[in-house]
Order: structure tokens, then sequence, then C-alpha cells
């Protein structure tokens, strides 16, 4: 279960100071799958970043399993990132030197090893339809493809939760209900809960719940 | 396709990125190392040969014409033909000094190249064999007995030179012919490169009239000190009561070399940290520059799991390998550096002793730390600041 208690987050902005998210509360339920959608710089990003672990908050609380993530040290968040979360990312996320499978398999160096990780890794490209693009590099593949090298990195450590930012932002109607089929049965069938902001009202819609950002604020659709 | 995903491989992947700027790191590290190994190898060579002569030399005061302590040292460590004189009468006068104890003395002839059948330059010494003991434990193992008129035996060394092996051969040294009866074991001095004859044969040398010689006169003397005696209180009362002579105590053999040594072995130290100050900055640069190509790549594997720690062993396995690869690169030339240049500084090239192998791992152990250190020290700060970036920022880097 995630717990969110008045989390702001600011930017300073030559002098300015921006609520990027603004004393947000929110608690999402272990196995949920919700959509949060809003205009642009309204702070998806940023909030799914201070769930994530990935940028600290100015004040606030997330508390995750009973744990406050940012009151962990570097090497317990680290670990929480590696097994426990996994985020997919609005922005291109591989690493360049390494191939697609590579870039699949990377998590697992920064935490216990696991023989059958390769394989899972090829199933989990076979998923997203990448079977015959393992030894490319990304420099090699299309903005899409790219994309979903990444979401099936999101996968490989089995996390406990998933925040996408934009996931399928530039996917064709075709790949984007793969994937999205993939999340409903990942979700249904592992008990994932999904966060996952988006612009598409298809994807808002078919969310278990729904919530709307505006301005740094959070509200209940 | 790698089993086990390991960050040491990721590490080569990053090295092979930018294979010309690797290079010239690895490169520049080679440089720093190789100056290195080459200027201890120098410093150590000189310091030993020293060492050795003055230990194996079994005197404790050596007792010259007054001005020729450059000369006497000269020959002893250096292997270079020069001849200095004083009368034999000296001998007598220092006997007489407090405190003094057995004394031996030599004559130095230098042979004359060219004319027919005689040796290259080389230098001659006539010790006498009653009273010596310098040469009479290395003549004892490999002769064992008494030198005789018209024999020579010869130093290890000088025996390369005037190509004698094994088997007895006549040579004209000084116009008259000489049996050369063998070749004495490597002392690692001076005398290696010498040919000993006994001190009668000076009468009929000068009699021949074709060495610089007059008859009664001697090169230097050798003398022990009897116990419970100070070396260089002897020596100073030597000097005090015959003004013809310089004396030098053991531990002070040498000692003009070493002050020269030291010189040379300030600039060499100088070089080398500047030159070490200098690839500090060389790889904080090449370093910084990759710490910001890399900030977005550390940030995504921030925010996968990796630790503060995977990032800086990530980066300290590219930093050693570059390291390693320059350090060996640099004991290998260093090292050949030095050899070929032993053959032209006169320093060196004269030189009794060389390193051993011990020596030789110890430098290259030093050296191998010098060039792994700087690489690290160049390194600490770039790979300190990107460890603690924020990975949502360094995400969104483009
Ligand atoms: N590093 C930063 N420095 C300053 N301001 C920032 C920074 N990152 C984000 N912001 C500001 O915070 C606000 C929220 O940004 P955020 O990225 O969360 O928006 P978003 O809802 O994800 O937008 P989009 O839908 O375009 O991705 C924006 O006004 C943005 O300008
Ligand atoms: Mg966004």
């Amino acid at each position: 279960m995630i717990e969110i208690k008045n989390l702001i987050k600011t930017y300073n902005i030559g002098g300015q100071t921006i609520k990027a998210v603004d004393n947000v509360s929110l608690m999402i339920e272990k196995g949920d799958l919700v959509s949060i959608v809003g205009h642009s710089g309204s702070g998806k990003t940023t909030l799914l970043s201070l769930i994530g672990g990935l940028t600290m908050p100015a004040s606030g609380s997330v508390i995750i399993d009973g744990i406050d993530i940012w009151s962990m040290g570097d090497d317990k968040l680290s670990e929480f990132r590696n097994k426990k979360i996994s985020f997919i990312y609005q922005f291109s996320s591989l690493i360049p030197t390494l191939t697609v499978l590579e870039n699949v398999m990377l998590p697992t160096a920064f935490g216990s090893h696991d023989e059958n990780a390769e394989e899972y890794a090829k199933k989990l490209l076979d998923t997203v339809g990448l079977k015959d693009k393992m030894t490319s590099y990304p420099s090699q593949l299309s903005g899409g493809q790219q994309r979903r090298v990444a979401i099936a990195r999101a996968f490989i450590n089995k996390p406990e939760i998933i925040l996408a930012d934009e996931p399928t932002g530039d996917l064709d109607e075709e790949t984007e209900k793969e994937i999205l089929s993939l999340f409903h049965s990942m979700n249904r069938e592992k008990n994932i809960t999904f966060v996952i902001v988006t612009h598409d009202k298809e994807i808002a819609n078919q969310a278990k719940r729904k919530l709307k950002m505006g301005n740094g604020s959070i509200k209940e659709l | 396709m790698m089993k086990k995903f390991t960050l040491f491989s990721l590490a080569l992947k990053n090295l092979k990125r930018k294979p010309l700027r690797t290079s010239i790191l690895v490169i520049a590290i080679g440089l720093l190392v190789s100056a290195f190994v080459f200027a201890l190898s120098f410093v150590r060579r000189v310091d030993s040969s020293i060492k050795i002569t003055s230990e194996r030399l079994g005197a404790d005061l050596l007792i010259v014409p007054t001005g020729s302590r450059g000369a006497a040292e000269d020959v002893l460590l250096e292997n270079e033909v020069k001849s200095f004189y004083m009368d034999k009468g000296i001998v007598e006068r220092v006997k007489k000094i407090k405190g003094v104890d057995e004394l031996t003395y030599q004559t130095y002839l230098v042979t004359i190249t060219g004319a027919c059948c005689d040796v290259p330059e080389s230098i001659v010494i006539a010790f006498n064999q009653d009273t010596d003991f310098i040469i009479k434990p290395w003549l004892n193992k490999k002769l064992g007995r008494r030198l005789q008129k018209g024999e020579a035996i010869v130093g290890s060394e000088s025996a390369f030179n005037i190509r004698i092996g094994l088997t007895e051969v006549d040579s004209v040294l000084f116009g008259n012919m000489f049996k050369m009866v063998g070749v004495l074991d490597k002392t690692g001095t001076g005398l290696d490169n010498a040919i000993f004859i006994d001190d009668e044969n000076i009468a009929d040398i000068v009699r021949g009239g074709k060495a610089n010689i007059k008859s009664g006169q001697i090169s230097l003397i050798f003398a022990k000190i009897k116990k419970g005696h100070d070396p260089y209180k002897v020596a100073g009362e030597i000097e005090d009561s015959i003004i013809e002579v310089d004396a030098v105590a053991r531990k002070d053999i040498g000692k003009n070399i070493i002050n020269t040594l030291r010189d040379i072995n300030r600039i060499f130290s100088i070089t080398v940290i500047l030159a070490s100050i200098l690839s500090v900055f060389l790889v904080w640069a090449v370093f910084s520059a990759i710490a910001n190509e890399r900030a977005k790549e550390i940030g995504i594997m921030r925010a996968i799991g990796a630790k503060e720690y995977h990032v800086v062993r990530l980066f300290f396995l590219e930093v050693l390998v570059i390291g390693s690869i320059g350090s060996i690169i640099g004991i290998i030339s260093g090292t050949v550096l030095s050899l070929l240049m032993a053959k032209s500084f006169t320093i060196l090239k004269n030189l009794a002793a060389d390193l051993n192998t011990v020596e030789r791992v110890f430098i290259a152990t030093l050296s191998f730390l010098i060039g792994t250190v700087v690489c690290v020290a160049g390194a600490l700060s770039p790979i300190q600041r990107i460890k603690k970036l924020e990975p949502l920022l360094a995400i969104k880097e483009e």
C-alpha cells in the first residue's frame, strides 16, 4: 500500500518558487490500477518521481508498506528502487552501450543474481514484440521500440509497484493495446500495483481508479 | 552473449566508447610511470654500486695523493681508467700513525692502446701480495696460489673486454709479455675492469719506459683501523701529519658521487612530481567530462537500483583498467629505456653493480602503485560528484 501525506515539491527558477506538487495526500491500495491525467506541467511526472524515490520532497512523506521511503538511507532506497518498484519513463531511458537484452537485464546487475534472469528477459522481450531485436543497440531502434524495451526492463525484477509515465506515448494503436493488456494481465495475475500517467482518455477510462492533476493538486475523477 | 551481466564488462564497454580518449589517458600514465621507473632505476643503481664497493673493498681507510680522491673513486666505483701517483715512502709514514692496523698499497697503470698485441685501454693494478687483503679473497678462490712474476689475472668484465676465455693466453702489457692465468669472479666493483699483476713486475715496466710511471711510486693505500679507533679521527690525523695525502673513511667512499647523485635525484623527483600533478589534472579533466556525458546513464542506473557504491565501483573499474594498462606499458618502456640509456649515460655505463631482480620487482611494484594512485586521485572528485546526482534530474538531461 502506498500512503502519501501532505507531499510538497518545490522548484526555484529565477528567484520564483514553483510548487510542482502542492500538498498532495493520497492512498493507493495494493493491486490497484490508477490512472493520472492532467495538463502538461501540472506535476504528474514530479509526483510519480516522488513516489518512486527519484527526487526528494520538500516536505511530507511517502509511506510504502509502512516504511517512509525518504527516511531510508541511500543503500536501502536503492534496493527499494531495484526490487520493489519500477519506473517507466516519459523520456528515453536506455543505456546506449548495452544491447537490448543487456538493457533489460541491467537491474539484475545491481541486485542479487538470478539464474533465470536471462530466460525471463527474453520472455519479456517476446511479450513486447522485440524478440528479434535482442542483440540490437538502442540507437538502432525506433522511439516506440525503445519505449517497449524500457517496459520489458520494468518487469525484470518482478516489482510490486510499477509507475508508468506516459508509457504508450509514441506507440501505434495496435502496440498500445498490447502493452495495456500486458499491464492489465500483470495487475490481475501478479497483483502488481500500477500508477499510469497518461494523456490518453481510453487508457484512463480502463483504469480501476482515475485521478486528475492540476497545478500540483490532485483530485478524484 | 554473456550469461551474467557484470559491472566489469560494462566498464570495458565504456572504455571502448572513446578509444582515442582512453588511449591518450593510457599513454599519459605510461609516460609518467616510465619516467618514474627510469629515474628510480638510475638512482638505485648508483646507490647500490657505491654500497657494494665500499663494503667489498674490506678497508677502513683509503689513502690517496692529495687531490686524487675523485680519480680514485672513479676507478673503484665507475671503472674509469685513471692514474695518479705518490711516493712509496708514504706507506711507512702512514704505518706510524696511531690507530692504523694493517695496510697495503696498489699501483695503477694505464695500458696504451693501438700498439700491436696490446690489450685495449684498461687499468692494470700492481698489488703487493705480501700485505694485500683486497684482492686476496678473490685470488684464493680462483687461483689458490700466489701470482708469479710475469703472470696476470683479469677481472670478470675486463676478461670480456679483452676477449680472453678461460684458456691461458699471453698478452703484451707495456712491452712485457704476460701470461693470463685466469679470470676473477665478479666483485661488483670497479676492480672487475682491471688486470692484476704482482708489484714485482713494476721494475721491468719502468725499465721498458712504456708506462707513465717512475720507480718508487704507488697510487693508493688501503688501511685497516685497530679496534676501538674512530676511522674519521685516524683519517684526520693522517691528513694532518702527511700533507701529501688525502684519507677517506670507508663510509665516505663515493661521497662525491652521492652528492652529484643527490642533485640528479632532486631533478628527477621534481620532474616526476610535476608529471604526476599534470597527470592527476589530466585524469580529472577527462573524468569530469565523462561524468557530464554519462550523467543521464548514471541517473538511469540509480533509478533502477544502482547504489552509490555501484556507481563508484563502475567508475573505479574504468580508472583501474586505465591505470593498470598505463602502468604496465610504463614499466616495460621505462625498463627498456633505462637499459638503453645505461649504455650512453657515462655514470651508468661505468657503474659496477647492476640492479638485481628483487630491486627491479620493487621498482616495478612501486611504479605500478604510482600509476594507479595518480589515476584514482584524478578521478576521485568527478566520481564523488556523479554518485550524488539526483536520479530524476540526471534522467531528464539530454
Ligand atoms: N528541474 C526542474 N526545475 C524547475 N522546474 C521544474 C523542474 N522539473 C519540473 N519543473 C516544473 O514543475 C512543474 C511540473 O512538472 P512535471 O514534469 O511534473 O509536469 P508533467 O505534469 O509531468 O507535465 P507533462 O505532461 O508535460 O509531462 C512544471 O511547471 C515544470 O516547469
Ligand atoms: Mg511529465
